[in-house]
């Protein structure tokens, strides 16, 4: 653990836990926006606009977590550490490739660039 | 490693070390941990096959637990002894000079992200590539085609458990309560680390034990309070009282297996999948839905009880002041784990509830 941090001169475990509670409120309250009579009209039938806000607000979430409970943001050995753990985000992204290219639709609705063969 | 390593004295295999004399190289309790983990998953897939529940295998399984508590218990006599005075370094390259358990503990959580990753992709996969069960029936062609409640007829769509979860404030609330218990316990876990690892002199040792107790329990009644919900939410559901002043009636919010969502649900009719001209009620098909949420949200589950079982014993070691500047790492180490599974849960929640 790393010396005692301050965020605004305030405590920094202490910043990143109301920064956490707050963006779970927003991320809560989006959804909550569906269950709203006012928002009936909205013609987003798959809740992209949810999905949007989940996304934007989730990331963010994901990395005080990391950065700063996990102490991967300003220890002495943040910089190995870091790498280590980005280290399955190689095998994320495969996975996440894989399931596009295993997309029924992989074969007809992606360009021409991304399909599989294209280079052969 | 600041103690000095004695090849005169050899540690016990079985517990409590003289931590002086170097580290338990020859300790037991990896191994019947790994065996009793064995016999648990083999017997409980056993008792579980082709949808039939086989008592028969119970006795095994309730073995296999056994063993594992067996080996828990080595573990926790060898390490409640532990005072700091043995943490041994990295010394190849890209870890040198940095703890060997910090690391170990990280190469663990890479892998568990691995774990999770083939989860999400799993659920990705489906969700996309099996059409929705909302806009099938928003389509209404399902009502020529006879998959009603009359004819019996279940079509294959895939139906996320937020379908249920975000309909309603009640039924998001174990979630979302779920949600503020992990990030208040980060926090608490957090704290006990800075109180144990505050120098001598700086803090009372006696409101040192106080607070690492303190914070630690806090975090296992988190933790308690997680799995609690998540019983709730599965199978128990729970009753909302009348609050005139409020608008809320009474009634009752059912919990998912009661709504019919199952892991086996072949026969699934949603409350609201009734077309107005017909009155035909929508059949369908959810296995590959309920599945996918109950086997990762299950998952996340089981590694908050893992966790439990960590809390239980750090408390104890810390009720009788085991935590010190010197091995106040430990608390680190198992902070990391607890922060994973946070940061699991912060993907968990908005796409298998919210979303």
């Amino acid at each position: 653990m790393g010396q005692h941090k301050t965020i605004m001169g305030k405590d920094l475990y202490w910043m990143n836990f109301f920064g956490l509670m707050i963006l779970t409120l927003i991320e809560v309250a989006a959804v909550g926006l569906d269950l709203s009579p006012e928002t009936t009209g909205l013609s987003y039938t798959e809740k992209e606009l949810t999905l949007f806000i989940l996304v934007g607000i989730g990331l963010p979430k994901f990395i005080m977590i990391a950065a700063i409970f996990m102490h991967l943001w300003g220890d002495e050995d943040s910089k190995i550490l870091t790498l280590t753990a980005l280290f399955p985000a190689f095998f994320i992204i495969v996975m996440i490739l894989f399931i596009g290219l295993t997309h029924p639709e992989a074969t007809t609705g992606l360009p021409e660039w991304c399909r599989p063969g294209f280079y052969s | 490693m600041s103690g000095q390593h004695d090849d005169h004295h050899h540690p016990s295999a079985w517990g409590p070390h003289h931590w002086d004399h170097g580290a338990p190289h020859n300790s037991w309790a990896p191994l019947i941990m790994s065996v009793g983990f064995g016999i648990f998953l083999f017997m409980l897939a056993s008792a579980f096959s082709n949808d039939v529940v086989d008592a028969s295998h119970i006795p095994m399984v309730m073995v296999g637990l056994l063993v594992v508590l067996f080996g828990l218990i080595i573990w926790w006599r060898q390490d409640l002894s532990f005072d700091g005075t043995y943490e041994p370094m990295a010394t190849g390259t890209p870890f040198k000079n940095i703890q060997i358990r910090k690391v170990g503990m990280w190469v663990f959580l890479m892998s568990e992200m691995m774990v999770f990753t083939s989860l999400f992709s799993t659920y990705i996969r489906y969700r996309t590539g099996i059409e929705n069960c909302q806009t099938v029936f928003e389509r209404g062609d399902w009502v020529e085609q006879g998959y009603t409640l009359e004819t019996g007829e279940a079509l294959i769509c895939f139906e996320p458990a937020s379908h249920l979860i975000a309909s309603s404030w009640w039924h998001i609330a174990p979630g979302a309560i779920n949600t503020f218990a992990l990030i208040v316990s980060s926090f608490t876990i957090v704290q006990a680390l800075r109180y144990a690892s505050k120098p001598v002199g700086e803090i009372d040792e006696g409101r040192r034990r106080k607070l690492v107790t303190r914070y630690l329990a806090s975090t296992w009644l988190l933790a308690v309070i997680f799995l609690t919900l998540k019983m709730i939410e599965w199978f128990i559901g729970f009753y909302v009282p009348e609050i005139s002043f409020l608008g809320i009636h009474e009634h009752d919010i059912k919990s998912l297996v009661a709504e019919g969502y199952t892991i086996n649900a072949d026969h699934y009719h949603h409350h609201n999948w009734v077309d107005e001209e017909t009155g035909a009620t929508m059949l369908a098909d959810v296995t590959v839905g309920a599945s996918t949420f109950y086997v990762t949200t299950g998952t996340h589950g089981v590694h908050v009880f893992g966790g439990i079982v960590g809390l239980t014993y750090m408390t104890l070691k810390a009720w009788k002041g085991g935590y010190t500047p010197e091995n106040a790492v430990s608390i680190e180490y198992f902070g990391l784990y607890w922060h994973f599974v946070d940061l699991v849960w912060v993907i968990v929640f908005p796409f298998f509830y919210l979303y």
